[in-house]
């Protein structure tokens, strides 16, 4: 006997109704946070000194740009013929209960040519990682996050190495399903593996740069409240304050920058902000990799799908390439339910089943065997697999 | 056994048992299968081939597929990955209608079904006039619970009709109206829809 449901129906029945209450609190609070959006003025003396005061402290918010901050934007026109380039990653993390201790790193990628009718060009490429080096830093079994971080680094290299065979004939569009900042990485312990991967990181974007494409991090459902920090800051009576009154949003408390954004229509898109978190801020703009955000919405009127999507400052500051982030995100979310269609690919070509995850395992069992090792698994691990059916 | 014909596999076995086998493949392969095709499978270790035909083609969708199916002006592009790179195969059943091992063929079930993975591959006409030297084999077809037996009666005979020279098909259908009027001694309504539709479509 496991998991008895029906002694959870009282406390489903009292969440469903927890829900629809603070829905509907978020939604009475909603018209002031937007309101708020309205009022602001980007470049007022007295929030950018607030700004500068906040960045000490840490600020996790958003800075304004050139663009109003209350400014809609209209989808632009997508160029007729563009390379729409995405890769993902998936991973088996080390496994101290298995037969063995490696961990693998699945990426799948996407090249697909819009405007054209060849089919796409499709690939995974997998890599073990066994040897002490990558599993050990000192005598620490490498952490998740930290695989999560190589993991993003991965996709990263392969959209580079795709951007620089591409891009020279169409305009190019190079898709993450994800954020462009490490934040796994950067928040490890393993700080000198950490700044290894973020250095690989930043070199990568520099080499994307110079192929001249365009790169963007898509996120779905997003839960960031950068500008909702903003908005908060913006009210705040004095700049006497300190990182303990930043971590609290008053009236906003909850919302979220996906929520102040519900009301765009299909197609449009927010204004640029830039993320003012402390890795962008120390880590990515001294590098040239200044990271910025704008939200769209892919989906209908009715139903807004709103995406966040972040871009390196240096596509940001060109037009075009900046039209053909935003014109590129919602054509793409055309044929993927609100989502891009190539990001969609890419994870499922990146994916690594349970199924899979098992031959895999049957490998390693068998190389183990020919070179005369016994491959067992541990006594809890063997627990697990007599009990944990269905 | 050893002489397997040459021709192109269409397809991996997915599943089998002693009445049908199932294969799966995808749209570029170089030979779709068509409904009542010849097709053969290795089985006992490559000592037999079993043969059956084509009685449903099954083209497998998924949830993708379904939110792409409802999207206007789908460009091609969106069509050719979903054809040729996803890994969504068509699913083709076949019923046994009879095996060989060496020179002999028999009209009847195997003792074994193929394996799992063996490649599928559609019957050369030499093998197919071979088996429909006699017409033992209608009677797996007629007696098939859980295929169209009628209509695929009727592809089978088109099919091995085609497979001769033009100068003994006349032969080959006479006979083949023969047996079914054997069979179908006490269905005679039944016996001249098949004849009629088997005059008409050969």
């Amino acid at each position: 006997m496991a998991l008895e449901l029906n002694k959870l129906t009282e406390q489903v029945a009292g969440m469903g109704a927890a829900l629809a209450a603070r829905s509907n609190d978020l939604a009475a609070r909603l018209p002031q946070a937007r309101a708020a959006l309205q009022a602001l003025v980007g470049d007022d003396p007295a929030l950018q000194h607030k700004i500068e005061r906040a960045l000490s402290l840490h600020w996790a918010g958003a800075i304004p740009t050139d663009e109003p901050a209350f400014a809609i934007f209209p989808c632009p026109q997508h160029p007729p013929l563009a390379n729409i380039i995405a890769a993902d990653g998936s991973q088996v993390y080390p496994d101290r209960h298995g037969i063995a201790l490696y961990y693998l790193i699945n990426t799948g990628s996407i090249i697909f040519r819009h405007g054209m009718d060849d089919a796409p060009t499709c690939a995974s490429q997998p890599h073990l990682f066994y040897e002490n080096e990558d599993l050990y830093l000192g005598e620490h079994l490498i952490q998740g996050a930290l695989v999560d971080s190589q993991r993003d680094l991965a996709e990263l290299r392969e959209i580079a190495r795709l951007t620089t065979a591409e891009s020279e004939a169409s305009p190019t569009l190079a898709l993450l399903d994800n954020g462009l900042l490490l934040y796994l990485g950067l928040h490890s312990s393993e700080q000198r593996r950490s700044d290894e991967i973020l250095r690989n990181y930043l070199r990568a974007l520099r080499e994307i740069e110079v192929t001249g494409a365009a790169i963007a991090g898509v996120i779905d459902l997003p839960r960031a409240a950068n500008v909702i920090r903003l908005l908060y800051l913006a009210e705040l009576e004095s700049n006497d304050f300190e990182a303990e009154d930043l971590r609290q949003l008053g009236d906003y408390a909850q919302l979220t920058d996906r929520m102040l954004f519900s009301a765009l229509k299909p197609g449009e898109r927010s204004a640029l902000f830039v993320n003012a978190s402390p890795e962008n801020m120390e880590q990515y703009m001294p590098s040239g990799h200044k990271i910025m955000f704008f939200y769209v919405n892919t989906g209908s009127a009715k139903h807004p799908g709103i995406l966040r999507v972040e871009l390196p400052e240096w596509i940001a500051a060109q037009p075009e390439q900046l039209a053909l982030v935003h014109s590129g995100v919602v054509e793409q979310a055309r044929f993927g339910g609100g989502f891009p269609y190539v990001l969609m690919r890419a994870h499922e070509l990146a994916v690594v089943t349970w199924a899979q995850r098992g031959q895999l395992q049957q490998m390693v069992a068998g190389s183990m065997l020919r070179s005369g090792l016994s491959p067992t698994i541990s006594r809890k691990a063997q627990g697990k697999q007599w009990t944990d059916r269905g | 056994m050893n002489n397997l014909s040459a021709s192109i596999p269409i397809g991996r076995l997915l599943r089998s048992a002693t009445v049908g086998f199932t294969f799966g493949c995808s749209v570029p392969e170089p030979e779709v299968p068509l409904f009542g095709d010849f097709v053969k499978a290795p089985a006992q270790v490559n000592q037999a081939e079993v043969i059956g035909l084509i009685d449903d083609i099954v083209i497998e969708d998924d949830p993708f597929v379904r939110q792409l199916v409802a999207a206007p002006d789908l460009p091609e592009a969106y069509i050719q990955d979903q054809r040729q790179n996803r890994q969504v195969p068509i699913e083709v059943s076949v019923l046994t209608i009879g095996y060989r091992t060496d020179s002999t063929i028999v009209h009847a079930l195997p003792p074994q079904p193929p394996i799992t993975l063996d490649y599928v591959q559609r019957c050369p006409p030499d093998e197919i006039i071979a088996f429909t030297d006699s017409h033992d084999y209608l009677t797996l077809i007629m007696n098939a619970q859980d295929a169209p037996a009628d209509e695929l009666l009727t592809a089978a005979l088109q099919r091995a009709t085609r497979a001769r020279p033009p100068e003994e098909r006349g032969f080959f259908l006479l006979q083949a109206g023969k047996a079914l009027a054997r069979l179908l001694a006490n269905d005679l309504t039944r016996l001249e829809a098949l004849l009629r539709r088997i005059q008409v479509t050969v």
